[in-house]
């Protein structure tokens, strides 16, 4: 409250505030249609696949991603009305736990997508074989390695974050995945294109040069929400680390609650570019909302 | 974030000691910071990250459309039946009866990366058997955009087409039905004409 005392400009960067109402909408809904999700996907017998189980990791990410914001908000309020003390013991110790649920929602996001990615591509370059490679075993077994790994990380990285070693490879995971993810659909295209052009540069009737633009929106759409909704907050926390008093950096950091609503933002967006794309997963929701009227 | 808390917690130190502005979930703990003398606009880092997102996604889009560069496949004037009739037995032959759902979408991910063989299979069949027909050199890009030589035999190919619908990889305008979903988003959208099982003496390509 005495932080406008301490301001020594009047030009200065004020915190860009998101009102409580936004926030808390945006994360409820976040948290809610991503725990719909879960639920078809587990009541539905047909949809036990290895595709739909990263897709439910996915929005197990996207939960405890709303989840960590929802939670640091009802403290910062529970603070605010002073139910908590500000430099306690039990404070600090939550505050860790909470970061560590967020890094562990941002990796467990960004190895979902991989593996999501690198499934659709086994479906692709290994059609045949893809039953045999890709067993529902072998992909829960794939999602607990990822699990694990990524809750050891967190952890690790929440312990040890004041550290320059952590930080600095945690953001240079985060494009490295992205750069990886966008290789795997970049080859499933060309395969697309050398198989069309294949059969189009045979001596047949007439063909029209089309673009199939549908694909390149598709993949844009995803990777495009994926780095503007997580990328903003990485780079928060990169200038706060090596840079938090510079100005332009404290400028850029003024508007951390707007980052962490794109963070919720993200969880609202993800069911809807590729849980909801899948037929068998609408019919499914209809079902369940049929049934319940 | 605790890497934030803990800098604050050093810079304070320097800062003026009877202040209470470390609050850990609020980030204005970074001390008074000097806004004096700034060259560029103060939200420069903003707007250039930003801008620099945009640019990159927009940069991205457009690599992805050059390479998604198709032509609209044609095929050869074959009867639509006894293609139907291939295609069926073609995909049977992989062994598995298509009776449940399950199996069903088990099996699309196998099928259609065997219905583009068969496609290109087909084709090269028919028009080994079609050798004299010269159509126009289709080889470079820049001539798909010839205008249509034939272009009563082309209404033809598009209704055949109709039946004859394959993973969305290569889009026909008339593939209406599988236009929703992109195959690369939800599962392959192969839509067989007849779930029922036939045998033929068809060879399984790998």
């Amino acid at each position: 409250e005495n932080i406008s005392d301490f301001s020594l400009n009047i030009t200065d960067c004020a915190q860009v505030v998101v009102p409580e109402e936004v926030f808390f909408t945006v994360a409820a809904a976040g948290i809610l249609e991503n725990l719909l999700i879960l639920i078809a996907i587990v009541r539905n017998k047909n949809l036990h696949l290895p595709m739909y189980f990263f897709i439910c990791s996915l929005a197990i990410s996207d939960m405890l991603g709303s989840l960590y914001k929802t939670l640091e908000n009802i403290f910062i309020i529970l603070c605010k009305m002073g139910y908590l003390t500000r430099r306690g013991d039990f404070e600090k110790k939550l505050d860790d736990a909470m970061d560590s649920m967020f890094i562990l929602s941002l990796l467990g996001s960004i190895f979902s997508l991989l593996a999501i990615a690198a499934d659709r591509y086994i479906t692709i370059f290994y059609a045949l074989r893809y039953h045999n490679i890709m067993t529902l075993r072998r992909a829960l077994v794939i999602l607990a390695i990822i699990w694990i790994f990524c809750g050891g990380s967190s952890i690790a990285i929440a312990l040890f974050s004041y550290e320059a070693a952590t930080v600095i490879p945690f953001t240079i995971l985060f494009p490295l995945m992205m750069f990886f993810i966008l290789c795997l659909y970049v080859h499933m295209f060309l395969l697309a294109r050398s198989h069309a052009k294949k059969i189009a540069s045979l001596p047949t009737r007439t063909v029209h040069q089309r673009t199939n633009m549908k694909g390149a929106i598709t993949l844009t759409i995803f990777l495009g929400v994926f780095l503007c909704c997580w990328a903003p907050f990485v780079l928060h926390i990169l200038l706060a680390r090596f840079c938090p008093h510079n100005p332009y950096c404290a400028c850029y950091m003024s508007i951390f609650h707007v980052n962490g609503t794109l963070i919720m933002c993200n969880a609202i967006i993800d069911p809807m570019i590729f849980a909801f794309r899948s037929p068998e997963l609408r019919s499914t929701f209809k079902k369940m909302f049929c049934c319940a009227r | 974030m605790s890497a934030l808390r803990l800098i604050s917690n050093r810079t304070s130190q320097h800062a003026l000691s009877n202040s209470d502005y470390t609050w850990e979930y609020e980030y204005y703990e970074y001390g008074p910071v000097s806004f004096e003398g700034l060259k560029a606009h103060k939200y420069s880092i903003v707007i250039g990250f930003w801008v620099g997102l945009a640019v990159f996604v927009i940069f991205m889009f457009f690599v992805l459309t050059l390479l998604t560069k198709t032509g609209a496949p044609h095929q050869d004037n074959a009867e639509p039946s006894e293609k139907r009739f291939r295609m069926n037995s073609f995909v049977a032959d992989l062994g598995r009866p298509l009776e449940s759902e399950r199996v069903f979408s088990r099996q699309i991910a196998e099928e259609s990366q065997s219905l583009f063989h068969f496609c290109i299979n087909e084709v090269e069949h028919l028009d080994k058997a079609k050798q004299s027909q010269k159509g126009p050199d289709l080889e470079g890009t820049i001539r798909f955009q010839e205008g249509p030589r034939n272009s009563g035999m082309f209404e033809e190919d598009l209704n055949y087409l109709t039946k004859f619908n394959i993973p969305n990889f290569v889009n026909t305008e008339q593939n209406s039905s599988l236009g929703e979903d992109d195959f690369l988003i939800s599962e392959p959208p192969i839509i067989l004409e007849s779930k029922s099982v036939t045998h033929s003496s068809h060879r399984i390509l790998d």
